[in-house]
Order: structure tokens, then C-alpha cells, then sequence
């Protein structure tokens, strides 16, 4: 206890000190946050969001929509940042009370940021905003919650689905209405539709990504975040990557070392005949003009499932009770089924609200009710743990990569993973 | 080494004000960042900055055992062995002949400075974008003359040597501008002196220009050396660290763990730091020294 | 005159040639790319010139961002830094290369130091001190912990180094003040070196990415490259658009160069041609 209180000492006679020599005082500020608070009456909300390129265009129409028509006389300042900036502002400025008063992220940052007590705990949101929780999904509004609490609302879930080019489909000899529905279908056909010749690739499989999908197919797994036990070193991991080096290696239906942005651009170019991506391919997919299909992912001996994922609105820890309930007021605007089902049609996001999933206008969407079937195979890969990044980044990411590069045989790629994931679980006591 | 220890009173206290407003605010903007940085590095602290406590030795402790450390350390030792000469010998090189006014020479000069004054992030996007092996146009030009698709910036071996060359290519211009300065401010009477006594092209290279834009390009060969070692946004942008962790240099690695991973680990990342910090400072040292004696030992 | 060997000089023009090229392409090939539709940007096999001119690129950056807004910000930023920082670091470059006091050598020592770190070594501490003095999300927040740098010190104390004690000598003989001597005498002799420093501080800042994206906290008080940088999709990648904000990032740099350039190439040649 002593030893903290010191060291918060000198890190506070630091930045005092600074302050000093910089002749300049903080003393007004940090009661209250910058940039929030009431103006001849209007509530102001700062609005942090990752959402760069064209879905945000969307958001900010929906946000500015809401500033014009609310009659709670609330104003929503929105600002979008790259991914990488949000997590090196965000927490800074929960320590120093700068933060926003809206944050819009991925849902697998809630846990890290709950386990710092960063956020505000919500879970009277569904009665104080009165927005009845039944309406949604259980899995989806699920990810919000840590410990039984609530720290946010969804925003939109998906998970990953299988894209297929069905005029290279076609070219190849095979139906363009069938997509493959098992490993061993997805492996044929992604040999079939491959050319190199015209640097066509029959199925992208990029690096720094992971491919949950193929692990659980066929009965394997990464961890079980429960009990923080590594599930990894199993004979049915080592088939599953044996089958992908094979496939990525031996028979390259994938382009060799792509990162999934590459792969994107070359899907889009019509160079790639099956993807795994999310909803946020189908914008891009259509503006191109390629003639494509959604599945769901296909099955494996133990069955077929896609690692699941979304984002939630959360209120960063420090945000007084007035604005927090203008907060509410645009989480319960976001909920509203006129909302999310513009969010749906435009972006092509499935659609996770009971009373919407009745709407004869979703149901007639063929782009919808594709992926809204394909995203009941939906499961949590460390969805709500909060090691799942380093999991990704120092585990599973260099094992994918080494077996689809060949720069190490399956088993060898297994056990260095295995060995990794120890490290990482053990580091979390 | 001996100095004059006589101090004009008069001129110290010009000279202690000449430096005052720089002083504060190097004082207060990097050198307090830079020593809360060192506290940090022996906390158990992350980004959140709560739950802190006193972790003493064992953030360095796990450092030396971390092998993306050493293979962090390795890559930027490599990327600084081979940028640095490459870049400061190119514009050493094409200075020679660019270090004279004439319509061309200006024009080429301008068109080598060109890179430098676009951002880190442009170029990349520029090159990743040409290099892609799939969409890309060189890859496309090099199979259309018949070699073999390369993929420059996905190849495990071919990534750190093609971020090595474009970061050569981008700066060498400023390089070369600052010796071609130096060449221009030799005195001609030297080399006329030269030209009566005889002397070759070789000689007066070797005897009058080096000399003479020695301390230009100590100057070029240190900066350079210490903003390679810190080498960052080239890899941020083309590569993130990849393939296989070919190309993660230290910083990047600093940045993973601080700010781009949970649970940002800011002490591990500021004991990095440290042992960074540690390590441009032995070199610059050393490179000073190196560079200085050098220096004396062709004036004289 | 020096002689001039043939072989020599056309092996020399070949290769200056060569690398000025490596230059000139992808330069050239953004500046067309800019103006290709989505499709042309990714299609296989890769042209170099687009098959479809169109502006819709340069439509949807201005319609997604406050271009304008963000471009008074840069040139306030860097404007401002630029000025400032050229002339602190001149003088505490005059002072540690000209005069003598007591503390030189350690002083030195320790700027050269402070050139060995890392941005983000400092990015966290320097984000709370900003935050303590109140300046977050403001110019002068994002002027001052840039108005003088270690390098600039650096390099203007070399190029003072390299001028005649007899110049300051004769100013003192005059019975001018230190600081008289410093801006009417030896400045000007550096002018090469003032116009180089002050393009570098410039592009620098006004290419920098990370810092300002930390200390602004407003869309209004971002600048250009890193307002820009949300263009490029979290997701999918735009490579249109992406292609024709890069190309907006650079453009004011690249005519401002031009302007800068002859009368840094004049600059540099007027010293070169004094005896």
C-alpha cells in the first residue's frame, strides 16, 4: 500500500513539476470533462468511433439525422479515428477525465476495458431508457455483458461468412448456385476455380488473421477462456492445419503472404473465387459489379461454425448522470427497429431484432436473408476474455501464418503455438 | 583536448539565454516525459494507469528472455547497418557529380528531393500499392519481361531488404543536399592550387572534398544512424512487423505492446524503451568518437 | 576550371538519370491513379494510365472530411512550428557552437541525447502533461512542445561551427551586442542552412501522423494527414479514395517546394560561388 502511494507520488511530482515550469496552471480544469456539458440548454455528447471509410458515412447520416430531429435538445459531435489511435487515446483520457462521453467499438474490447474499470456499468439501461431486452438476440446483447453486468449496447454482430465469385464458379465448370458445404467441397472447388496463369486463387486465405472456422469444424479449438486452459496441442488441430498447408502450400489456391486488405482489393478485382470476410465485403462487392453469393461457413466433421463479432455503444468511466442519460437516449434510438434496419439494408449487416426479423421488406432482402442465416453458426472465439488480443497476436496469428507460408511444418507450428499460449495464460495471474 | 578555461563573463550570461527558451521546452516536453517514462518501466502499470504498483527489475527481467525482443533488436541492427551506408553513400555518390550549377544538376536535385518531402505514410501506400504482388505494376512489368513474379514486401526474405531500399530511396535526398551544400562551399582556390600542382580527379577527392565536407557528413552519418535505429512508420505502414515478424523492429514492438495489444502493457513497453534508449546512446557514443577521431585525423 | 573526364560524366548522367526516374514514376503513377474509378485502381492486369478519367475520387474525400478547415490547421501548425523552432534552435546552436560557458559540453550531451528518443517512448507522459497545462485539443497545445528541437540545435551548431572567428571579431570590435551579432551578422551567413532546417521542420510536421492525431481530440482541430488517415477504411480498404487524399496530402507540399526549391538551390549556390 505505502509502495503505491509513493510511487502515484512521484509520478504525480513529475508531472506537477511540469506544470511549474511550464508557468501555466491546471487548476480549473479536471472537475469537469472538456467539451461535454450543457450550452443554452443543449447537451453536448462527444462521440468516439473506429469507423473510418464508407460504413461511416452511413453512421454520420444516422447521427446527424438524430441531432436534427431529437426533441431532447441533445447535439452529438462525432469523431472517427483509425483503430490504432482510439486505444492509445481512450484509456489515457479515462485517466485524465478527458474522455468522450460515447464510444462506439468492437465488442472484444470491453472486457480489457472493464477488467480496468474503464467503463461505466449500464445495467439499468433497459429500465431507465425503457427498451425491452427480450427484442434482441441473446447471443448478440450477451457480449455486452461482463460478470453479469451490462457495459453497453449492441450496435451490430456478424460473423464470418463464406463469399463465392459465381462467374469464376461458372468458368470453372461448376454450378454458381452451389456453394461448397464442406471442408472437403471447399478444398475441391478452391482447387478447381485456382489459375495461376491468370493470377486467379480459388480461395484467399490472408495472414494475420485467424481461421476458428476450420478449427472447430472439425472438433478442435484455441483456449477455453472459462478456465484459461490451452485447448490447442490435439490431433484434430494437427489435421485441420495439415489440411491447410496442404491446401495453402501444396495445391496454392491462396496468394502467397496477402494480408486480408490485399485480398479484399483482389476479391473486388474478381481475381479470388472464395473469401471468408464479414458484411462489410458486400458495399464494395456491389459497387464493383461482381456477381457473388453469401454461406455460411461450411462444416467439417464436428459441424460448421464462425466465430462471431460486433460492436457496442459504451460510456466511459467518469461520465456524470445527466449526460449519461442522453447517452441512453441514442442507445435507445440506435435500438429502435427504423434504425437498425437502415443500418441493416444499407450496410448488409444481419439483423438481430425480433420484431425487424417479421419485417416483410428484410424478409424479401436476398443479400439479408442469406447472411442472417448463415450467422446462426455464430460461436465466441474469447469474445468477453480479456487476453484474447495476445492470444491472437503472439499465439494464433504466427501459427496460421507459418503453416499457410510453409515456413514450418504443421506439428512443429502446433507445438511452438501451444508452448506460447502457456506463456500467455500463465502471464495472466 | 585542453581548453581555455577563461569564461567571458559578459558572453556566458548572452549565452545562457541564447539557450534558455530551447532548454525550457526540451526541459518540459521530452526530458519529464522521458524520465516519467523510466519510472514506468519499473511499475506494473498499463495504459488504464490504475492498479499500479512497484514491479522493480522484473519488467527488464522479462525483456531478456522475450524472443521478440531479440528478434526486434536483430532487425533494426540489421535495417540500420545497411540503410545508413547505402543512403548516405548513394548521395555521397550522386552528389559527386549533381555538386555543380547547372540547369540539370538543379533539376536533379530538386526531383531527388521530391521523396523526402512526402510523408512516410504516402510513399508507402505509393509502394505497397506498385510492389503488390497480385495488383501491383512491377511485379506485373518484371513477369511481362519474362522473370519471375517477386513479391517484394510478402516475401520473408525479400521484406526487410525491400523497406531497407525505400527508405534509402526517400531520404537520400535530403543527404545529398546537405553535402552537395558542403561541396559547393569549397573554396575553388583549392583546387586551382590543386589543378597548378598537378593533382587527379582521385586526389583532390580524397584530399580536398572529403576533407571538406567531413563534418557534413559525420553530421549526416549520426543523424541518420539515430533516426534509423528509431525506425518506425516505414514498417507501420508496409508491413506492420510482417511477414513472420521479419520486419519488427524495436519500436514497433514498443508499440505493440503499449498501445496495440491488450492488456497495454505501458511498463514492459517503457522497460523496452529503456533498453532502446540504451542502445542508441552506446552507438551514438561510439559513433562519435569513431567519426570524430576520423575527422581530426584527415585535417591534419 | 576542373577538367572533365567523358566517360565519367556520361556514366554519371546515366545514373542520375536512372535514379531520377525511380522518382518520377511513382509520383507520376499516383498523380494518374488518383483520377481511376474503384475498378481501375485494382484491375488485373495493373494499367498504368486510367481507362476511365474521373474526379469522383477527389468528390468523395472533400464530401467526407472538413478538407479546408484541416488544411488552415497544418498550415497554422507547421507554419507556426516552423518559424518558431528555426529561430530557438538557431540561437541555442549559435551559443553552444560560438561561445563558451560553463555546463557546454554536458548540455550538449544531454540535447543530443534527447534526439535518441523515440516518439512513442514519450507519447503517453507527454499526452498527461498536455492534458495538465490545459492546452489539450489547441494550437498552442500542438505548437509548443514542438518550438524547438534537439536536431535543429544539432545542425545549426555545425553550421555555425564552420564559419570565420574573424565575422563575429569585427562585430565585437563595433561594439555590437551578442545578440546583434548572432541576427545581423551570422544569421545571414547561415541562410542555406536557416532555409534548409525550415523546409525540414515544415514537411515534418506537416506529414506527421501519430502526434497530432494524439494531442487533438476534435475533427476541426485535426490536420490534414491525419484527418486523412480516417479516410482509409478500418475494414475495407478504399483504395480510390485513398489514393486521391494521398495525393491531396502531398500536393500543397510539392508546389510549395517548388517555390522554396529555386531559392534554396540559389541559396546553396550563392555560398558556393563567394570566395
Amino acid at each position: 500500500m505505502k509502495r503505491k502511494m509513493a510511487i502515484s507520488l512521484m509520478l504525480t511530482a513529475v508531472i506537477c513539476s511540469s506544470t511549474l515550469l511550464g508557468g501555466c496552471s491546471s487548476g480549473t480544469s479536471g472537475e469537469t470533462k472538456s467539451g461535454s456539458g450543457e450550452q443554452n440548454g443543449k447537451i453536448e455528447l462527444e462521440f468516439w468511433n473506429v469507423f473510418t471509410g464508407s460504413d461511416g458515412d452511413i453512421l454520420k447520416e444516422i447521427v446527424n439525422n438524430y441531432n436534427e430531429t431529437n426533441t431532447d435538445n441533445i447535439q452529438i459531435n462525432m469523431d472517427i479515428m483509425p483503430n490504432d489511435t482510439l486505444q492509445q487515446k481512450l484509456p489515457a483520457a479515462i485517466a485524465t477525465n478527458t474522455a468522450p462521453d460515447l464510444v462506439l467499438f468492437g465488442v472484444e474490447n470491453i472486457a480489457p476495458y472493464v477488467a480496468n474499470d474503464s467503463l461505466e456499468d449500464i445495467s439499468d439501461f433497459w429500465e431507465t431508457a425503457d427498451v425491452d431486452e427480450s427484442n434482441f438476440l441473446d447471443n448478440v446483447v450477451e457480449l455486452s455483458y461482463v460478470d453479469g453486468k451490462l457495459y453497453g449496447t449492441p450496435m451490430q454482430y456478424n460473423v464470418s461468412y463464406l463469399y463465392w465469385n459465381k462467374d469464376l464458379f461458372e468458368a470453372a465448370g461448376l454450378d454458381p448456385e452451389t456453394p461448397p458445404a464442406t471442408l472437403d467441397e471447399l478444398a475441391d472447388f478452391a482447387e478447381k476455380c485456382t489459375d495461376a496463369s491468370k493470377n486467379q486463387y480459388g480461395l484467399a486465405l490472408p495472414v494475420q488473421t485467424t481461421y476458428m472456422q476450420f478449427l472447430w469444424a472439425n472438433g478442435g479449438d484455441a483456449d477455453d477462456p472459462e478456465t484459461g486452459t490451452n485447448l490447442l496441442d490435439s490431433e484434430e488441430n494437427l489435421a485441420t492445419l495439415q489440411w491447410l498447408q496442404d491446401l495453402a502450400v501444396n495445391k496454392k489456391v491462396t496468394p502467397v503472404n496477402s494480408t486480408g486488405s490485399d485480398c479484399d482489393a483482389m476479391l473486388q478485382a474478381g481475381q479470388i473465387a472464395m473469401y471468408f470476410s464479414g458484411p462489410w465485403q458486400i458495399n464494395g462487392l456491389r459497387e464493383q459489379g461482381i456477381n457473388f453469393g453469401i454461406a455460411p461457413c461450411p462444416a467439417g466433421t464436428d459441424g460448421a461454425y464462425s466465430p462471431a463479432g460486433g460492436c457496442s455503444y459504451v460510456i466511459p468511466k467518469g461520465t456524470d448522470q445527466e449526460t449519461k442519460e442522453a447517452a441512453y437516449k441514442f442507445m435507445k434510438y440506435w435500438l429502435s427497429d427504423e434504425v437498425l434496419k437502415e443500418w441493416s439494408q444499407k450496410n448488409g449487416f444481419p439483423v438481430w431484432s425480433e420484431t425487424l426479423m417479421e419485417d416483410p421488406e428484410i424478409q424479401n432482402d436476398e443479400v439479408l436473408s442469406a447472411i442472417s442465416e448463415a450467422t446462426q453458426i455464430g460461436r465466441s472465439y474469447n469474445l468477453g476474455y480479456s487476453l484474447a488480443s495476445q492470444i491472437d497476436n503472439d499465439v494464433m496469428f504466427p501459427m496460421f501464418e507459418k503453416v499457410l507460408t510453409g515456413a514450418a511444418s504443421p506439428e512443429d507450428a502446433l507445438k511452438e503455438a501451444s508452448a506460447a499460449m502457456d506463456t500467455v495464460l500463465a502471464g495472466s495471474n | 583536448m585542453k581548453r581555455k578555461k577563461k569564461y567571458q563573463p559578459h558572453n556566458q550570461k548572452a549565452a545562457y539565454l541564447f539557450i534558455l527558451p530551447s532548454m525550457v521546452i526540451l526541459t518540459v516536453f521530452v526530458f519529464i516525459p522521458l524520465i516519467a517514462s523510466l519510472v514506468i518501466s519499473l511499475l506494473n502499470m498499463n495504459i488504464f494507469m490504475n492498479d499500479i504498483s512497484f514491479a522493480g527489475l522484473a519488467n527488464f527481467r522479462k525483456l531478456f528472455s522475450d524472443s521478440r525482443v531479440s528478434n526486434a533488436t536483430l532487425n533494426t541492427v540489421v535495417f540500420s547497418l545497411f540503410q545508413v551506408p547505402l543512403q548516405v553513400g548513394l548521395a555521397l555518390l550522386l552528389s559527386m557529380y549533381v555538386a555543380k550549377n547547372n540547369k540539370y544538376t538543379k533539376m536533379l536535385r530538386s526531383i531527388y528531393y521530391l521523396p523526402f518531402v512526402c510523408s512516410m505514410t504516402a510513399i508507402g501506400i505509393v509502394w505497397s500499392m506498385l510492389l503488390d504482388p497480385n495488383l501491383g505494376l512491377v511485379p506485373y512489368w518484371l513477369k511481362q519481361i519474362g522473370l519471375e513474379s517477386i513479391s517484394f514486401l510478402k516475401d520473408p526474405s525479400l521484406a526487410m531488404p525491400t523497406v531497407i531500399v525505400i527508405t534509402a530511396w526517400k531520404g537520400f535526398g535530403y543527404t545529398l543536399t546537405l553535402i552537395t551544400a558542403a561541396v559547393l562551399n569549397i573554396s575553388p582556390s583549392l583546387y586551382e592550387a590543386a589543378d597548378i600542382d598537378g593533382a587527379s580527379a582521385w586526389t583532390k577527392f580524397t584530399h580536398i572534398t572529403i576533407p571538406g565536407i567531413f563534418p557534413t557528413i559525420s553530421f549526416c552519418i549520426v543523424t541518420t544512424t539515430i533516426s534509423s535505429l528509431q525506425v518506425f512508420d516505414q514498417t507501420y505502414v508496409m508491413t506492420q512487423g510482417g511477414p513472420l515478424y521479419k520486419t519488427e523492429t524495436l519500436v514497433q514492438y514498443i508499440y505493440d505492446r503499449g498501445f496495440q495489444t491488450a492488456p497495454y502493457d505501458l511498463g514492459y513497453a517503457s522497460a523496452i524503451s529503456v533498453y532502446l534508449f540504451a542502445i542508441i546512446a552506446v552507438v551514438t557514443f561510439v559513433l562519435r568518437k569513431v567519426v570524430l577521431n576520423k575527422g581530426e585525423e584527415s585535417d591534419a | 576550371m576542373r577538367k572533365k573526364f567523358s566517360v565519367g560524366n556520361t556514366v554519371g548522367f546515366i545514373l542520375t538519370f536512372l535514379v531520377a526516374l525511380t522518382i518520377l514514376i511513382p509520383i507520376f503513377w499516383l498523380i494518374v491513379s488518383a483520377f481511376k474509378t474503384d475498378a481501375g485502381v485494382i484491375s488485373y492486369p495493373p494499367r498504368f494510365f486510367p481507362d476511365e478519367w474521373t474526379i469522383n475520387q477527389f468528390k468523395y474525400v472533400t464530401d467526407s472530411i472538413p478538407i479546408f478547415r484541416m488544411l488552415g490547421n497544418t498550415v497554422i501548425f507547421s507554419g507556426c512550428v516552423t518559424v518558431i523552432s528555426v529561430l530557438f534552435d538557431s540561437m541555442a546552436g549559435y551559443a553552444f557552437a560560438r561561445m563558451n560557458f560553463k555546463g557546454k559540453k554536458m548540455i550538449f550531451s544531454i540535447i543530443l541525447l534527447t534526439m535518441m528518443v523515440p516518439f512513442q517512448v514519450i507519447m503517453t507522459p507527454l499526452y498527461i502533461e498536455v492534458y495538465k497545462l490545459n492546452l489539450l485539443d489547441t494550437y498552442l497545445g500542438l505548437i509548443l512542445p514542438r518550438a524547438t528541437s534537439a536536431y535543429g540545435i544539432y545542425m545549426m551548431a555545425s553550421f555555425f561551427q564552420g564559419l570565420p572567428k574573424s565575422i563575429e571579431e569585427s562585430g565585437r570590435i563595433d561594439g555590437m551586442g551578442e545578440f546583434r551579432i548572432f541576427w545581423s551578422l551570422m544569421l545571414p551567413l547561415c541562410k542555406p542552412a536557416v532555409a534548409s532546417l525550415a523546409i525540414f521542420h515544415f514537411m515534418n510536421n506537416w506529414n506527421d501522423l501519430l502526434y497530432p492525431l494524439m494531442l487533438t481530440s476534435s475533427a476541426s482541430m485535426r490536420t490534414l494527414s491525419a484527418g486523412l488517415a480516417v479516410l482509409v477504411g478500418n475494414k475495407v480498404i478504399k483504395y480510390g479514395p485513398t489514393l486521391a487524399a494521398t495525393l491531396i496530402s502531398i500536393l500543397p507540399l510539392l508546389i510549395l517546394y517548388i517555390f522554396f526549391q529555386r531559392y534554396f538551390v540559389e541559396g546553396i549556390a550563392a555560398g558556393g560561388e563567394k570566395e
